[in-house]
């Protein structure tokens, strides 16, 4: 991937941020009566102020990218790409399953998931590993922090 | 008023709890400090939804103790492995590896921690009288002054915290917008909630953070080779004869913790410069036969002297005026405002025993960092051998339990998680991610302060010319865009690309 491609990302990112705030002034703002008026009454003039001002600046950026002769590629090894996805997908489950499933019967899993994604292959120790981990942070959250960590449909806690 | 806020401030300091805490602040930051990657930032981040279930100057004495040992903690593997553990260490490189490649690593470590507890020190006495005399000159500031004390915190940080002018800018705004979602608080109107209950009181600052800057570094940290590395080396004991020689140094140890004392004081400057800098200034004024670079005890000195008396520094502006100087004090400055405090000289005037125990425990960190970081080397360095396949899911639980425990809300998970995506994408594009934060704790003083002083206003916007304070900050934001122009436009290549500090 290239440095103009990211900045063209970027600013696809931004284009929606700003496109988000003047859709919201008048729409949701605009229908709450808070989109005009003195500067107690006007809720929308800032953000507004923000929007523009990281408009312009974008396109700032954008343009010296564009100009600067300065050309730079990312490159990333085809396994630290698999690596990097393959983390934020496990994660993305595991974030995803924590409601439903609760705390206990997703942690380890996710643990021992990461710590195979990393290359460990030792798979007695990673299974102790995960259990210690996840289990271990739940001691310390629940029993001194009194977290209620996420039981899930099962309503699988332990009274420490 | 000093004397009594301080002597109010021994009785809440003085608990179990937060002596404790502030004892295991200092091992937890040196810890992170230690650890490649990680860092006095990354420590307090990880450990704030920790922090706010306790009790106030206890939770302030945990951040405060793993932002003061985080600071020392990137010397251990500086000098042990190469490899700084935070940007803040990279300048105790130039003669702490030569020490340990001689054989001294036991000395240039007990030197750097020593050196540090007492730049800290230097730094908590600036800290303590400067602190309320700022914050009495500020007790007559109006909404003029502090919305353009905001735009100067903001101006100073994003010019100097990244390398790009105009991405730093970028980035400071996009904080400033997230700052205004949820409930306005002048018409009580909602924006940007989606009608949406979970985002009536915007995002949660610390699902934010943790998104932004832990998720992102572990998909960083994952992508590198030696995961599975174990690292070589030998186990080191220091002594508390360091001290002794750290104290021989003692011309070069206060001039280096002056300068990280005023870099602290300036918003952006931070550690990374102040070491530099004092790094710069103890080589120039080095006696003969002090070969700086090959294993010189004063470039040790003065590197971990600075960078510890950059904390005491940054504190000030944070307190006093709630001008955060750095990404660790807005974070310091978020876990106040979540505590229920509001820095600045209020702060000084309805809580003056609060900001006594703050004092106290940013002073006990460095007396703990001395005794800490001396006996448990040993255990920092074990540490250290640690491989990376562990450590990933170790922070990635702390980050979801962390963030969960904030408001038992899944909510805030997947916000954690959209703002890790986030964070990926801003590194790749060399966008500085400090800015975000700060314009996050900046933004409602800023917007708050600008609707205010335009209420007041007769005249609109003239309001901020009407008066001598305010009217000098315009001024020095005006010089310092102009200035950083200027330096960019000269510099063009830095103004084009990237470079992260």
């Amino acid at each position: 991937m290239t440095s103009r491609t990211l900045a063209l990302l970027v600013t696809a990112f931004f284009a929606v941020i700003v496109g988000i705030v003047f859709q919201q002034i008048h729409t949701s703002m605009h229908e709450q009566g808070i989109a005009s008026g003195g500067p107690y009454d006007n809720a929308a003039a800032y953000p507004r102020a923000v929007a523009i001002a990281i408009a312009a600046l974008v396109l700032v950026q954008l343009l010296a990218d564009f100009i600067s002769d300065r050309k730079e590629t990312m490159r990333l090894p085809p396994d630290a790409f698999k690596r990097a996805v393959g983390l934020l997908v496990v994660f993305a489950v595991y974030l995803c399953c924590l409601g439903p499933l609760g705390y206990h019967l997703t942690t380890t899993p996710m643990v021992f998931a990461i710590m195979f994604i990393c290359g460990a292959r030792q798979f007695g120790k990673m299974l102790i590993a995960a259990l210690v981990m996840s289990f271990g942070f739940a001691f310390v959250f629940e029993k001194f922090l009194n977290v209620v960590l996420p039981g899930g449909v099962f309503r699988l806690n332990i009274p420490w | 008023m000093l004397f009594e806020s301080l002597l109010a401030g021994f009785q809440l300091f003085l608990t179990p709890l937060a002596i404790g805490l502030t004892f295991i602040g200092i091992l937890i930051g040196l810890l992170v400090g230690a650890m490649p990657g990680l860092g006095p930032l990354m420590g307090i981040i990880l450990l704030l939804p920790v922090a706010i279930g306790l009790p106030p100057v206890a939770a302030m004495g945990f951040l405060i103790a793993i932002f003061v040992g985080g600071s020392c903690g990137g010397s251990i593997s500086a000098i042990l492995l190469r490899i700084p553990g935070t940007p803040l260490a990279a300048a105790t490189l130039f003669d702490g590896y030569p020490m340990a490649q001689k054989g001294r690593a036991a000395d240039a470590i007990g030197i750097a921690i020593s050196a540090s507890a007492i730049g800290g020190l230097i730094g908590g006495v600036v800290l303590i009288s400067a602190s309320p005399l700022l914050a009495k000159f500020a007790s007559g500031f109006a909404p003029p002054e502090y919305a353009m004390l905001a735009i100067t915190g903001l101006f100073a940080i994003a010019i100097i915290s990244g390398g790009s002018l105009i991405k730093g800018l970028i980035s400071g705004c996009f904080g400033l917008l997230l700052a205004t979602i949820g409930t306005d608080e002048f018409s009580t109107g909602y924006r940007f909630t989606f009608g949406t209950h979970h985002m009536l009181n915007g995002f949660h600052i610390v699902a934010v953070v943790v998104g932004l800057f832990a998720i992102s570094e572990m998909v960083y940290q994952v992508i590198g080779n030696d995961l599975l590395k174990k690292p070589d080396i030998k186990v080191e004991r220091p002594g508390f004869g360091s001290l002794l020689r750290t104290l021989r140094h003692w011309g070069n140890l206060i001039r280096s913790s002056a300068i990280g004392v005023f870099f602290g004081a300036l918003p952006g400057a931070g550690g990374v410069i102040s070491s530099f800098s004092a790094y710069a200034i103890a080589k120039s004024a080095a006696k003969e036969g002090e070969k700086y670079g090959e294993g010189a005890e004063g470039g040790v000195v003065a590197t971990e002297s600075a960078n510890n008396a950059t904390v005491g520094g940054t504190l000030v502006p944070s307190l006093a005026l709630g001008i955060p100087g750095d990404a660790s004090s807005a974070m310091l400055l978020g876990a106040l405002l979540i505590l229920g405090f509001v820095p600045g000289p209020i702060l000084f005037e309805q809580e003056p025993e609060f900001v006594g125990g703050i004092f106290l425990v940013y002073m006990a960190s460095n007396v703990f960092l001395l005794f800490a970081g001396i006996l448990a080397t040993p255990f920092f360095v074990y540490v250290l051998r640690i491989p990376k396949f562990y450590l990933i899911p170790i922070i990635l639980i702390l980050c979801s339990i962390g963030t969960f425990a904030l408001q038992a809300s899944v909510f805030d998970l997947m916000v954690m998680f959209g703002f890790g995506l986030v964070g990926i994408l801003f590194r790749a594009a060399n966008y500085p991610l400090a800015p975000i934060v700060i314009g996050i704790i900046l933004g409602p003083i800023l917007e708050n302060n600008l609707r205010r002083a335009l209420l007041i206003s007769r005249e609109g916007y003239w309001i901020f010319l009407d008066r001598p304070v305010s009217a000098t900050l315009v001024c020095v934001n005006v010089l310092l865009v102009a200035g950083a122009l200027y330096y960019a436009c000269r510099n063009r290549k830095r103004f084009f690309t990237k470079q992260e500090v």
